[in-house]
């Protein structure tokens, strides 16, 4: 095709865009993965019977609180890295504030536990599988930022896929909390974010394939 | 119609409300200036270079909501340009037979490069934003004058002074730090 054909081609499906277009895309991303991994968890794992009981307790918000923040963050990362001109994003910080409240929290709960459960308590029932299933989870989020990447031109893919890995494995994390009947601070602060490096090391590593554009 | 960064970015932004008309004025002044673009920087290989212009224009399109209405427009177009020609080179390169590749650096040349560009680094973060803004883009990036002054939005005359000063504060810098 030569070039002024090209553009008439391309500029006959003008469509609008909004303002706020990035964010978006990558929030409806986020949100249709999301309902993707708990669907994944309520077939294969089922959600945790007390569930309703749970919601009405402090301990799981702390985990939504913990988790959901750490993906809000991320993905405005995200979306820093989504312009080509972005330069270095700004805010990376941000991600400790989250980690320190929760390490304050599990320092506070340690201190009121008599040191001979602190292993028991650290452990949990489930610290074997946690991270995998974190990481698992987080896979249908990741293909739904990648969906939302589509329209968008990020330049550092490296760095664009570890802030969608990190996105991806937190909000991963936030959905876990349905099924996941643990109720440590410093279990959540290793397992669940163990599961969420790992996500974004992943998001690190194929990046620069699958976000290439 | 001139192709100034005030009259393509409010092209551009007519384009994003929607405007069919201003979308296609903005890809039609878009060609010259991308050919030129990658004229400059592929030296003879024409067809790469409208190859080039017409992957740009289709990612300028499908990719225009990664464009912020308020930044300049042509940061953000020669930035999706960047990124393409690397691209490209980099898709290039592999494919490239072997007994070409006796000018490429070799292993050392790139090291040397790698930590010059580190200590460059180190010493632009000194300076003043503006002026290491404009150092990298006329002298790392290898923009021109003209193209640097359109993606800031400012002067010419701007970006020459800028580059000087910010050199000149970073010889003494240098200078400074032997003795």
């Amino acid at each position: 095709m030569n070039t002024d054909e090209l553009v008439r081609h391309l500029a006959a499906d003008t469509r609008p865009v909004a303002r706020n277009s990035i964010a978006r895309r990558l929030v409806i991303g986020m949100a249709v993965g999301g309902i993707g991994s708990a669907i994944l968890i309520l077939i294969g794992l089922g959600f945790r019977p007390d569930l309703d009981a749970a919601m009405r307790g402090a301990f799981f918000w702390m985990k939504w609180g913990y988790t959901f923040s750490l993906a809000v963050t991320a993905l405005v990362m995200t979306a820093q890295l989504a312009r080509p001109d972005s330069g270095r994003p700004r805010g990376l910080w941000l991600v400790a504030i989250p980690v320190i409240l929760l390490a304050g929290v599990g320092l506070l709960e340690l201190a009121r536990t008599p040191s001979s459960q602190w292993l028991s308590m650290w452990l949990g029932h489930s610290w074997k599988s946690c991270p995998w299933l974190v990481l698992s989870l987080s896979t249908p989020i990741f293909a739904g930022l990648l969906w939302s990447f589509r329209r968008l031109a990020p330049t550092r893919l490296r760095a664009a896929g570890a802030a969608a890995g990190l996105s991806a494995g937190a909000f991963a994390a936030t959905v876990y909390c349905l099924h996941c009947p643990e109720v440590s601070a410093i279990f959540v602060l290793t397992w669940y974010s163990l599961g969420i490096v790992l996500a974004t090391l992943l998001g690190m590593v194929v990046g620069p394939r699958l976000l290439r554009w | 119609m001139q192709a100034t960064e005030e009259h393509l970015r409010a092209l551009m932004i007519a384009g994003l409300n929607g405007d069919a008309a201003a979308h296609k004025a903005l890809l039609r002044l878009l060609v010259p200036l991308l050919r030129g673009f990658y004229r400059r920087r592929l030296r003879g290989a024409d067809d790469d270079v409208e190859d080039l212009v017409q992957d740009t224009l289709i990612a300028v399109h499908t990719r225009r909501a990664s464009y912020d209405r308020g930044r300049a427009f042509t940061a953000w177009l020669y930035a999706v340009a960047r990124y393409k020609m690397i691209d490209h080179f980099r898709r290039v390169g592999r494919l490239r037979p072997i007994d070409e590749c006796d000018d490429l650096p070799d292993a050392a040349d790139f090291e040397a490069s790698s930590i010059a560009r580190l200590d460059l680094d180190d010493l632009l973060q000194a300076l003043p934003d503006k002026q290491a803004r404009m150092i990298r883009a006329t002298r790392i990036d290898g923009l021109s004058v003209a193209e640097a002054a359109n993606a800031e939005g400012i002067g010419e005359s701007d970006v020459k002074v800028s580059v000087h000063r910010g050199l000149k504060a970073l010889m003494a810098r240098v200078q400074g730090a032997i003795r």
